[in-house]
């Protein structure tokens, strides 16, 4: 019945569109017409997927993908843009809720396995990758003919942007699994350092591979940018933190709508202030979590949001996958896949070991770092704008890295959760009752 | 109920108020901050959508400044043949509206990053306007202050989401630059999806078997409570123009006049289902659940209305495809609801989750509001003709569709109210004038409607002249006309309309307040706007 539904849903939205020649409707009913039919679209998808035992989340991407201007092109690319509109919401959205998983005092106990899977995979893998391409370079036409020294600057750089994992993909897949446990806190924990730790890495690499291109660069300046960005973003993220903790606990009602306001702020305004919004939405939600005792109804007011927000940002997601250039640079992409692969799982097994992690951690944690989206993307991006007379080039090699992983890897990290018995153990934390004087009626004074 | 009431009243607040501190603020303001997505105007070339554009008083929006003609209300000013008329409507220059129904702009605007140095003050900005969001927010939800509420009667006319036009007009202010031209394209999927939602909830709540046990004078009735309102508008706005064209050269055969007045009359004929609560009695007593049938009855003509607007009077020129006769277009309009509806149908009634029925419905939704649209039809109608049949199919999952409707209805009315607010072309006069003649010919349709009820009917509507609270209040579907008649056909005179129908509804709604103060003592009447099935108080005695 899903595909039937799917397939009358592309009948309508070829009909509706049909009307206008270029597929250009009047302002505002291509976005509202592809947010519905993504939506749905994208939903049955993932009913389908669950059904063969494939992550949801899996099927939001390629429902994305297929619809999107790459295959069927119901979707055309100037809707794909305007959807993008709920992308800054969804990172926020998601890292708040990553934060507000990271309680300190369930993670203690897992604290030296993330430190030591962070160390040896995150960055032992972006070594790895930095060697694999240096020694692919004959096969990339950019790098080709590049020197010695220049190659092996963009090696590190291009080796730092692939490592990039996704928190966004984590965390909707631990809700979907409904998981708990320590392969799941784990990975959660690796992911969300890791975040912190690509970005510096990046900077670092960046900054050597500008001064050995001759580029102008100032090390105080990249500094200062640095701190900025993520102190920057973790003090403001403390701030809305706090705020929203006050309002959660003073006013309690309409905080749901109060919540994604300050998602929105902190994506939208974050941006520009050059704050990173993940991890601005990360800090409030830690900040909540550890220091409040909101952190459950925070939780709950997230949870009743986040589905259509969710689904429409992986479809997004998918429909946003070239698959042009994917054919272009498919060979060295997979071969890029598998050795980053085998970098993050080998690396978690050594560092849980150092770390003398649970069996199980040792075992899956790995596969939970595959995940790999927006992060990755963005750097690649920036890359792309540092070094334009090839970094196009390398940014649509990053893309079909990135493009792969979200293809493959949500489908391995759900086949670890499964294996290690972790899905379906959350336990449903209720809500506290709001405090003040919510839902009381009040009595007027007689005349 | 009450808590819904403080909700919507701190949200309300709330918000006006962050809009206010943006306002304030004097240069790199949250304002600014919030244009994020977005750059700066396009195309500086393009006049401002609040600048006066008309030369003489009444001059038709879209004239040059030389028009020859002095006062004309663009209705007056081309009357054969009709077909070039509607044409005309396309050369409008109110930017706003005309950017509505223009196709979307391809590229999507950057990002642009705040220089560093004005980074700081900013994010304080930023800091301070979420913070006084939240001492508002709490302001508004303590009782003292909702005792002061109550006592000044404004609860209504906050809890009807006006407020929220205000934070749209703030909002829109170039001084403040919150929603400014490029985040209102970003923002109008809103507008299509709310109109959606509003046909669709409307539908949805039209349940055939709930009508089958009505007085045989119900059809009078409704008849009369419409058709008053309907022709006493229509007459007043013949009126207004043959004032103005000196009694010379006005004419009603001029098509623009003809849509314009029959959108006027339209959303005039329209009450507020939350008037039901102002008739005395309780909610479960039967002239209360009557009137509310009634009432829905009004809102079937309404929307009948605007089918027949929006086929008769389509935009044509080559862009548009597909071109059919109106008649074509009112059995396109009601066939694709009824498609939308079957697969909605099949949609909906599949098993789901509380979460996965919001997304169900909202996709549905937005799909249906999006359709109608790109064919530039009402999403209101395409969206009651979905709703009425997913209301009267069988199926059990109707209180869960039901639920998670009520869940959603009041944040997409109060957004969709914001982007009202924030597109509504307040500062052309003639629609405040419009806007007199408008409340004045509406009520007295209503009082006329009520007398002709209560004397060829058995149902009493003016006992202690209860007609004003049983008939002004003006819903929701009457805004939602307008807007949906502003995005089918924004130029000309569309705004002049929209300002006489939202200004009416808040001046009705104070009118409405200020005769329940008359005429009840302090315990309150506490209005839910457009709220479901809840138990109202009841009149005090006196009133009853």
């Amino acid at each position: 019945m899903s595909i039937l539904l799917i397939l009358a849903l592309g009948g309508l939205m070829h009909a509706a569109r049909s009307f206008h020649g270029d597929g250009v409707g009047p302002m505002g009913s291509g976005t509202a017409l592809a947010f519905g039919y993504v939506l749905l679209t994208a939903f049955f998808a993932g009913r389908i997927f669950k059904t063969v035992r494939l992550p949801k989340l899996t099927g939001y991407i390629a429902a994305g993908m297929i619809v999107g201007p790459s295959v069927l092109g119901l979707l055309n690319h100037h809707m794909v843009e305007q959807l993008k509109i709920v992308n800054g919401v969804a990172i926020a959205l998601i890292a708040l809720t990553a934060g507000n998983e990271l309680d300190f005092r369930e993670f203690r106990p897992l604290l030296r396995s993330i430190q030591w899977i962070t160390l040896v995979a995150v960055v032992g893998t972006s070594v790895l990758l930095g060697i694999a391409v240096f020694a692919l370079k004959g096969f990339l036409p950019f790098m080709a003919d590049m020197q010695l020294t220049h190659a092996l600057a963009v090696s590190m750089v291009l080796g730092v942007t692939m490592a990039a994992q996704s928190p966004a993909v984590v965390v909707a897949l631990r809700d979907e699994m409904e998981a708990d446990g320590p392969v799941s806190r784990t990975v959660l924990g690796v992911v969300v350092i890791a975040d912190l730790v690509v970005i510096l890495l990046f900077a670092l690499v960046s900054s050597i591979a500008k001064s050995v291109f001759g580029a102008p660069g100032d090390a105080l300046e990249t500094v200062g940018r640095l701190a900025w960005e993520i102190l920057g973003s973790l003090g403001a993220g403390a701030m809305m933190g706090v705020l929203l903790a006050i309002y959660l606990r003073k006013v309690a009602g309409g905080a749901a709508l109060f919540v994604i306001t300050v998602t929105f702020v902190m994506a939208e305004v974050g941006t520009r202030l050059h704050f990173d919004p993940l991890l601005v939405a990360l800090a409030a939600g830690v900040l909540i979590r550890n220091l409040t005792h909101m952190g459950d109804k925070l939780h709950h007011e997230i949870e009743a949001s986040s589905l259509p927000v969710y689904v429409v940002f992986f479809a997004v997601a998918g429909a946003n996958i070239h698959l042009d250039v994917l054919a272009l640079v498919g060979i060295p992409a997979a071969a890029f896949v598998l050795v980053r692969g085998f970098g993050l799982m080998a690396g978690t097994k050594i560092g849980a070991r150092i770390a003398d992690a649970p069996e199980n951690v040792r075992r899956f944690a790995g596969m939970g770092l595959l995940p790999q989206a927006g992060l990755a993307l963005a750097l690649a991006l920036l890359f792309a704008k540092t070094f334009p007379e090839f970094g196009d080039d390398a940014a649509a090699l990053t893309l079909g890295v990135v493009a792969l992983n979200e293809i493959i890897a949500p489908a391995i990290y759900r086949m670890a959760l499964m294996r290690s018995g972790e899905a379906g153990k959350r336990v449903e934390r209720q809500a506290p009752a709001p405090e003040g004087v919510e839902g009381e009626a009040v009595a007027l004074p007689p005349a | 109920m009450l808590r819904l009431l403080s909700e919507n009243r701190r949200a309300a607040s709330a918000l006006v108020a962050l809009a206010l501190l943006v306002a304030a603020a004097p240069s790199a303001s949250l304002a600014q901050a919030l244009h994020a997505a977005v750059p700066a105007a396009p195309d500086p070339g393009v006049p401002d959508s609040r600048a006066p554009l008309d030369p003489g008083p009444w001059a038709p929006a879209w004239a040059p400044v030389d028009d020859p003609e002095p006062w004309l209300p663009e209705w007056s000013a081309a009357v054969d043949p009709p077909q070039p008329a509607a044409l005309r409507d396309l050369q409008a220059t109110d930017e706003t509206a005309q950017r509505l129904a223009t196709p979307e702009a391809v590229d999507v605007a950057p990002v642009e990053p705040i220089p560093a140095a004005k980074r700081p003050p900013v994010l304080i900005k930023t800091i301070l306007g979420l913070i006084a969001l939240l001492a508002l927010a709490y302001l508004g939800g303590h009782p003292r202050m909702r005792v002061l509420e109550q006592r000044l009667r404004i609860s209504q006319v906050v809890t009807a989401g006006f407020p929220f036009i205000a934070l749209g007009v703030v909002a829109n202010l170039p001084s403040v630059g919150i929603l400014t031209d490029t985040v209102l394209d970003e923002l109008t999927p809103v507008l299509r999806l709310g109109l959606g939602w509003i046909g669709f909830a409307a539908g949805y709540r039209f349940d055939t078997r709930a009508f089958d046990d009505l007085p045989k004078d119900t059809a009078k009735a409704v008849g009369f409570a419409t058709l008053m309102p309907f022709l006493t508008v229509l007459t007043a706005a013949s009126l207004l123009l043959l004032l103005a064209s000196d009694w010379t050269d006005a004419t009603f055969r001029d098509p623009i006049f003809l849509r314009d007045a029959l959108i006027l009359g339209t959303a005039g004929a329209m009450t507020a289902r939350s008037a039901s609560r102002l008739v005395n009695g309780n909610a479960n007593d039967g002239w209360q659940q009557r009137f509310k049938k009634i009432v829905q009855l009004e809102q079937l003509a309404g929307i009948a209305g605007l089918a027949f607007i929006a086929a008769y009077f389509r935009p044509q020129g080559p862009d548009l495809g597909w071109h059919l006769p109106g008649t074509a277009w009112i059995f396109l309009t009601v066939g694709l609801g009824a498609t939308i509806g079957i697969v909605a149908y099949t949609i909906l009634r599949r098993p789901a989750t509380g979460a996965e029925s919001v997304v169900l419905l909202l996709g549905t939704v937005a799909f249906a509001a999006g359709s109608a649209s790109a064919l530039f039809v009402s999403p209101i109608v395409v969206c009651f003709v979905a709703g009425v049949l997913l209301a009267n199919f069988p199926g059990a999952s109707k209180d869960r569709l039901g639920d998670a409707l009520e869940k959603l209805e009041r944040p997409i009315y109060l957004l969709f109210l914001v982007v009202v607010g924030a597109i509504w072309n307040f500062e052309d006069w003639r629609g405040w004038v419009l806007l007199v003649v408008f409340v004045g010919a509406r009520l007295a349709g209503k009082w006329l409607g009520a007398h002709l009820t209560s004397r060829y009917t058995n149902f009493d509507t003016l006992a202690h002249e209860r007609w004003v609270a049983n008939r002004a209040p003006m819903g929701q579907l009457s805004i939602a006309i307008v807007v949906s008649a502003q995005l089918l056909f924004p130029h000309g005179s569309i705004p002049i309309v929209v300002t006489a129908v939202i200004g009416g509804a808040i001046v009705t709604e104070v009118l409405v307040q200020v005769f329940a103060r008359k005429a009840t003592p302090a315990e309150d009447v506490v209005l839910d706007f457009e709220a479901p099935e809840e138990p109202a108080p009841a009149l005090p005695p006196e009133v009853a």
